[in-house]
């Protein structure tokens, strides 16, 4: 593990739902630049509800949790959105690439929510397509690609902003035992060549097996797994 | 670092205008349609409302020119209160009042010359030099210019329309029929400065007084003023009764108080149109912003705030109001244009005459009806996106559609304050004879009706959805509504709205035509009618030897005349006919004052118009301007859907004996059993003199109840159009809604086809679904229209046009509205549907939006 | 005498040409021979087609300022059916003129009226002068004496008239040619060197004032030849006490077609000038702002007087004293006070501006 302050730092977080039942409590995380943490765990312990909660989608009922050294709970809901448009990078299960914009236009998005600069969000969506095997493929649209594609144009998108976090929720969920292995690949990979911080949901211990950390989500918090 | 990380500052909304502007770039690029469609149907709108708006202040204005025409703009004027005109010894007395600097006597008389109709003014050219220059005509460039007849007896100026109407030239020759009388002139030349589209005459007032036979009287009094302050209590000392002071504005008024209610009703129904259009963008743009609810999530997940969310619904909205509004603009001015070209100026309904004016342009209406356009947009999309932006994005990210629990309740009180504050609202006296509250009622029970549709729609469907048995296709349908109210309530309100306002609208024609239709049957009960025409009158003389006509059972003599009450409101008819002793067909009363004493004064009928324009109630006691003042009791209230100004009925010998007016222009006879009402007819007209043989119309009631009915049909034409414009809106928003519901739930169909559904039972389904869609929508929208049409036959036209009738119902209408809106909804969710299914089941599934 | 054509040119500006349907009572032909007699000749001869009383005159204000004045009543008989028994019938119809020239200001104050006859409201009486419209009224006492009230906007005249010598008849006693044809011709007298006292309103102030004045009456059916233009007319009172008149009626196209009038000396002596005896020519000419008539407003009178021809310089009080009431249909004429040799009076310039068509 690198000895550089951590990305993301969780300290003692809670939250429950609705009900009697509580889906985590006293959950502590950190994850340092370049490292990609996975999470496992059965569905319904609480998985995508933390990601959500990092990336300041959903908020949690006690605990804190700082990117990048802030604290997210000293941000208002303008602010949280901000922080997401310039810190944060999304993976998805189901990609969410908009089928009415160009793949080059996909991946910018999160650029040109930021600035109007054309010319500066196409040159660097290029590269990251490039990044992920699609060059030359900018001008297409996602009716025109496979699944593992889809999935390739949706990590380029997470990382298109240079983020200090990226979260993927099941990021292979949706995808074919081969393609997944490369796609992972392909993002650990990108994650740890950004010096970003990956933070990775999967119920999938093969894909868990592609990060420098295994994480088990229960009850009582993350519990690290070793070996594997 | 925590402090200075810089995240506090500004939404970032307009540094994010690149990835907004693509957000709305990539919409339109691929539902280029949905964009159009919404902005016709504000076009359609801004069309409508501008178009009657120019044209009814084209007519407007043209029937202030015709005013000013005949009046020659006169600061202010004494004006007889019936045609019977005033004592010509009044002039000296007025010109010499303080305060007055010059009087100009003029004759008024309606002529005829061949065909054409025109108003022939008497004049002193010399007091109408200073007066009404506009009343003088100039002198022909000829040869035989070159004498002082200025006072020539023979010589008529014509305005330029009338002297086209007639078809004259300078020196022709004519013959002027007035007041019964034949009279030859010479047209002398051209009035120019009166108003281009008034067909007036100018003579000589002595030579007028004497050829038409109104010795001793005159009809008017044009003043310059030297003080008007001191003038106007000066003149109101000495005015007798049958004289008021008259001004250009009350002339106008008593135009405008005329049309007013029917240009104002025209207005409302073509923002009615707008409203509509209003409802069809909210409708699209909810379906499009539920559609798109993944990619707004996805991009708020992203980082656009939600302002972004808000702003890039409500711009896609200005958009469509911009180009939707511009575009109405332009028609609207077209079809106005089209309009005053084919209709004229009161679009059928005969409120200005003959007069047909250019399009006015007026930029405020212009401006305001573009903002009107805008609005409508604006908010048609601002609605939606509130909802769009105020969905969590996360739990958006995963769900589709409606995420409403089929088990929740669904509000119903918002509808119901909504449609009792509408309800009270219409209780409300007029405002300056306006229904004004009666409109915001109507609103409001209009939006109330609307916001009550998703309850109307779940209280319908959930005995429907608890069955258990029944096709599959059939169930599926009944439990996609029944567990997406609010969708279906979103497609809804449009096709409610606009069949509310088009069945209340339905209603209130019919009701109005059935009574007017039952009232024309009661009014013609004789077998014959004789009327004069151009101001002819019969004589005892002539009477005497019509009713000796064999063949003739009975013969009732009356005599119509306009009788001002008021400056500024139009003259009531003055009808006097043989009342006391024996039933008159004519009065079908409604309301009866307790029986006339003898020595009480004498009776009056009034109509309900009068009755309530003037608030006279029967057993009342009433000063009309009848022989100087007369005072009558108000015997009772005649319906009359005749005179919208109003009419008072008093007994023939009462009249004679108190105007000494012993002539009569129209002639209601029963003939005998057995004779030929033709035959009758030509007979009666052959006993008439030759000269006022041509003056004399003859009609029988079947004719007159048709020609009455066609004059009815024609005045609602415009409404008729409008309403159907408003219908055809309302199936678009009907084709569009379902259509983009259905291709909405392409993965939904996929799904089901792995089912094992057939695309036969698919589109069943959609059948089903669309038929029940559009019944529930036929029926509110039926329910709703009819609660409206209570306000408009209860409220917006006693408040109006102060009449009353009682309620029909248009079964045929109703049940055809159903149909139609049942059938398209049916048939465009099948062709949207086989849209929507034509794709592979895999692929559908797979899709990802 | 010629200057009430001028308002027949506006009854004809308003009026049309065409001859009555019905054929009016004929209109008396003016003769030689007549004798007149006053004071029935002061009032009005209603069954002449024209007629009118017209004054002019220099006043003099209490602070010694000259000011111009002209109040004209003018009586015509349209040719209307006379059987119409209509109270509104045109059998009479009354206009007047009033004008004010002021030095000082350099302006020419004017106002006019008109009326049918009747309703109380216009009315010229016959048997003596008494001539009204509304309040504008000029009549002749019992004593001799002439009053005029005039209430215009702008200005106002309360001015009494003192004969002091007898009436002028002019032509042959009275019979006044003005063409070549003996029929164009008026009954004409004047009565010069009124002495005037009164009262002359304007602006806000009402100012005594004295003067001189003269006063023409004339009375006609026909009129003058179709081949006029126009014509320059001048009245003259002298400070010896004798009086002047001289008219020239132009040609269209330039030339004269007819000259005339008289000279009747303190003592009583008369000369009459004969249709080659008068001669205008002009000095000075002065172009309206207004209209963009050409005026000569300065001219030199030569008159053939026993054998010899006498001249006097005609010098304008001001240029600009036009009668511009188009507004009010009026055709538009130069009416000014003006200076001579030993005397002061008025010049009349007509059809100026274009052909007066009768």
């Amino acid at each position: 593990m690198p000895d550089a302050p951590p990305l993301l730092a969780v300290r003692a977080l809670g939250k429950s739902v609705p009900g009697p039942r509580r889906l985590f409590r006293h959950l502590d995380l950190e994850v340092g630049a370049g490292e990609l943490v996975a999470i496992i765990g059965e569905s319904g312990v609480g998985k995508s509800t933390l990601l959500n909660i990092l990336a300041g989608l959903d908020e949690a009922d006690e605990g804190s949790v700082a990117i990048d050294g802030i604290d997210l709970s000293t941000l208002d809901e303008t602010a949280r959105t901000r922080l997401r448009r310039e810190r944060i990078g999304f993976v998805f299960q189901a990609f969410h690439i908009l089928p009415y914009l160009t793949l080059r236009q996909n991946v910018a998005l999160p650029l040109a929510l930021v600035s109007p600069d054309y010319v500066a969000a196409s040159t660097r969506a290029e590269e990251m397509l490039e990044a992920v095997g699609l060059d030359g493929r900018g001008d297409g649209y996602a009716r025109d690609l496979s699944g593992g594609e889809l999935q390739r144009v949706a990590i380029a998108r997470a990382l298109v902003h240079r983020p200090a976090l990226i979260l993927a929720d099941e990021p292979t969920g949706n995808l074919d035992p081969e393609t997944a292995a490369r796609v992972l690949s392909l993002f650990a990979d990108a994650v740890r060549g950004n010096g970003a911080a990956g933070v990775m949901v999967t119920h999938s211990d093969a894909s868990a097996a592609i990060a420098d950390r295994v994480l088990t989500l229960g009850a009582e918090g993350l519990v690290e797994r070793r070996g594997a | 670092m925590a402090p200075e990380h810089g995240l506090k500052s500004g939404s970032g909304l307009w540094s994010g205008r690149l990835g907004l502007g693509w957000l709305i770039a990539g919409e339109w690029r691929f539902h280029p349609a949905r964009f159009l469609l919404t902005a016709v149907a504000i076009a359609v709108g801004v069309a409508l409302g501008f178009a009657v708006h120019l044209v009814n202040g084209s007519a407007l204005a043209s029937f202030d020119g015709a005013m000013r025409g005949v009046s020659g703009a006169a600061e202010l004027s004494v004006r007889a209160t019936s045609p019977l005109g005033f004592d010509e010894r009044l002039y000296p007395r007025v010109a010499r009042a303080d305060g007055v600097g010059d009087a100009s006597p003029v004759l008024r008389l309606d002529a005829r010359i061949g065909k054409a109709r025109l108003t022939l003014l008497g004049v002193d050219v010399i007091r109408a030099a200073t007066v009404t220059p506009s009343l003088i005509g100039i002198r022909p460039r000829g040869p035989d210019t070159g004498n002082d007849t200025a006072f020539d007896e023979s010589a008529l100026f014509l305005s330029r329309a009338a002297l086209t109407q007639v078809g004259a030239k300078i020196g022709t020759r004519l013959v002027v029929v007035a007041n019964g009388r034949s009279v030859p002139l010479r047209v002398a030349g051209t009035l120019p400065a009166t108003d281009e589209s008034t067909a007036v005459g100018v003579m000589d007032i002595a030579a007028a007084q004497w050829r038409f036979g109104r010795l001793g009287r005159i009809d008017r009094l044009d003043l310059a003023l030297s003080d008007r302050s001191i003038a106007e209590p000066a003149l109101r000392a000495i005015l007798p009764a049958d004289a008021i002071l008259s001004t250009a504005e009350t002339q106008n008024a008593q135009g405008d108080a005329l049309s007013r209610a029917y240009r104002v009703n025209l207005d409302m129904l073509a923002l009615v149109a707008l409203l509509t259009g209003g409802f069809l963008v909210y409708s699209a743009q909810s379906l499009s912003v539920v559609r798109r609810q993944r990619a707004f999530a996805l991009l708020r997940t992203l980082g656009m705030p939600r302002a972004g969310i808000i702003a890039a619904v409500v711009i896609e909205g200005l958009a469509i109001g911009l180009v939707g509004a511009a575009a109405g603009l332009a028609a609207g001015y077209g079809l106005a244009w089209a309009a005053l070209h084919w209709f004229g100026g009161d679009l059928g309904a005969g409120y200005f005459g003959c007069s047909t004016g250019r399009v006015v342009i007026q930029p405020g209406a212009a401006i305001g009806f573009f903002a009107l356009g805008l609005l409508a947009a604006i908010l048609g999309s601002a609605l939606p996106a509130r909802v769009a932006a105020r969905a969590a994005p996360a739990a958006a990210l995963k769900n589709a559609g409606d995420v409403l629990d089929p088990r929740r309740p669904v509000a119903w009180w918002p509808a119901a304050v909504l449609l009792v504050a509408g309800g009270a609202a219409s209780l409300l006296p007029a405002i300056a004879g306006l229904p004004l509250f009666g409109f915001l009622g109507m609103a409001l029970m209009l939006a109330g009706g609307v916001a009550g549709v998703p309850w109307f729609a779940r209280t319908l469907l959930t005995p429907l959805a608890r069955r258990t048995r029944g096709s599959v296709p059939g169930l599926l349908a009944v439990r996609h509504l029944h567990g997406a109210p609010g969708e279906a309530a979103t497609a809804l309100c449009g096709i409610v709205a606009s069949t509310a306002l088009m069945i209340a609208m339905a209603t209130m024609v019919t009701s109005f035509r059935g009574a007017v239709d039952e009232w024309l049957n009661q009014v013609l009960g004789a077998d014959l009618y004789l009327r004069t025409t151009g101001g002819a009158t019969f004589d005892p003389a002539t009477r005497t030897r019509i009713a000796g006509t064999p063949g003739i059972a009975r013969l009732a003599f009356s005599r119509q005349i306009p009788l001002t009450i008021a400056a500024d409101r139009p003259p009531v008819s003055l009808i006097a006919r043989p009342e006391r002793g024996g039933r008159d067909p004519l009065l079908v009363l409604i309301d009866r004052g307790p029986p006339v004493q003898k020595n009480d004064a004498l009776p009056i009928w009034v109509s309900e118009p009068a009755h309530r324009l003037y608030g006279w109630d029967p057993g009342e006691r009433i000063t009309l301007p009848i022989a100087g003042r007369t005072q009558f009791t108000v015997a009772g209230i005649w319906r009359d859907y005749g005179r919208q100004a109003g009419a008072v009925l008093i007994d023939e010998g009462d009249y004679q004996r108190l105007t000494g007016d012993d002539r009569r222009d129209e002639i209601s006879a029963t003939i005998l059993p057995g004779a030929d009402p033709a035959k009758v007819a030509r007979a009666m007209t052959d006993r008439l003199p030759a000269d006022l043989r041509p003056q004399v119309e003859a009609g029988q009631p079947a004719t007159l109840r048709k020609l009455a009915l066609t004059l009815f049909d024609r005045s609602f034409a415009v409404t008729y159009l409008l309403e159907a414009v408003a219908i055809l809106v309302g199936l678009a928003g009907v084709a569009a809604t379902m259509s983009a519901q259905t291709i909405a739930r392409e993965r939904e169909f996929g799904m089901l086809r792995h089912l094992g559904l057939t695309r036969g039972q698919l589109t069943r389904m959609l059948a089903t679904e669309g038929a029940i869609v559009g019944l529930t929508g036929a029926l509110a929208g039926i329910g709703l229209g009819l609660v409206l049409s209570q306000v408009l036959i209860h409220v917006i036209n006693p408040q109006s046009f102060n009449w009353t009738m009682t309620t029909r119902i248009p079964v045929d209408t109703l049940i055809g509205v159903a149909t139609a809106l049942t059938g398209a909804a049916a048939a465009t969710a099948m062709l949207a549907g086989r849209r929507a299914t034509a794709k592979s089941a895999v692929q559908s599934v797979r899709e990802d939006w | 005498m010629l200057r009430p054509w001028a308002l027949l040119g506006w009854i004809a500006a308003i009026g049309v040409a065409a001859p009555a349907a019905t054929p009016p009572a004929p209109y008396p032909v003016v003769r030689p021979g007549i004798t007149l007699r006053f004071p029935a000749d002061h009032g009005a001869h209603p069954a002449f087609r024209t007629e009118w009383w017209y004054v002019t005159g220099w006043l003099r204000t209490e602070d010694g300022k000259d000011l111009g004045f002209q109040v004209t009543f003018f009586r015509t008989r349209p040719p209307v059916d006379p059987r119409n028994p209509s109270r509104f019938a045109a059998r009479q119809v009354l206009f007047a003129h009033a004008a004010l020239s002021d030095p000082t200001t350099g302006k020419l104050l004017h106002g006019e009226q008109a009326a049918r006859e009747g309703f109380g409201l216009a009315q010229a009486r016959t048997g003596d002068a008494d001539v009204a419209i509304r309040d504008w009224r000029l009549r002749r006492a019992g004593n001799g004496r002439w009053t005029t009230r005039v209430d215009a906007d702008g200005f106002g005249l309360a001015l009494d008239f003192q004969p002091t010598q007898p009436p002028l008849a002019q032509g042959i006693g009275g019979y006044s040619r003005k063409g070549p044809r003996p029929e164009e011709a008026s009954y004409y007298y004047s009565v010069p060197h009124l002495r005037v006292t009164g009262r002359v309103r304007r602006g806000g102030g009402t100012i005594a004032v004295t003067g001189e004045a003269w006063l023409d009456r004339e009375w006609s059916s026909n009129y003058l030849a179709p081949a006029a233009q126009g014509w320059d007319w001048t009245g003259l009172n002298f400070d010896d006490g004798s009086a002047l008149m001289a008219f020239r009626i132009r040609r269209k196209g330039g030339g004269t077609v007819w000259t005339g009038g008289s000279l009747r000396r303190a003592d009583g002596s008369m000369t009459v000038f004969g249709p080659n005896d008068v001669a205008f020519r002009p000095l000075a000419t002065w172009r309206s702002k207004a209209t963009g008539a050409l005026y000569p407003v300065s001219q030199e009178l030569s008159v053939r007087i026993a054998g010899g021809v006498q001249r006097w310089r005609l010098v304008p009080m001001f240029a600009a004293q036009e009668l511009d009431a188009r507004r009010s249909g009026l055709p538009v004429y130069w009416e000014g006070a003006v200076r001579t040799r030993g005397g002061r009076g008025y010049l009349e310039l007509t059809g100026y501006e274009r052909a007066l068509e009768m």
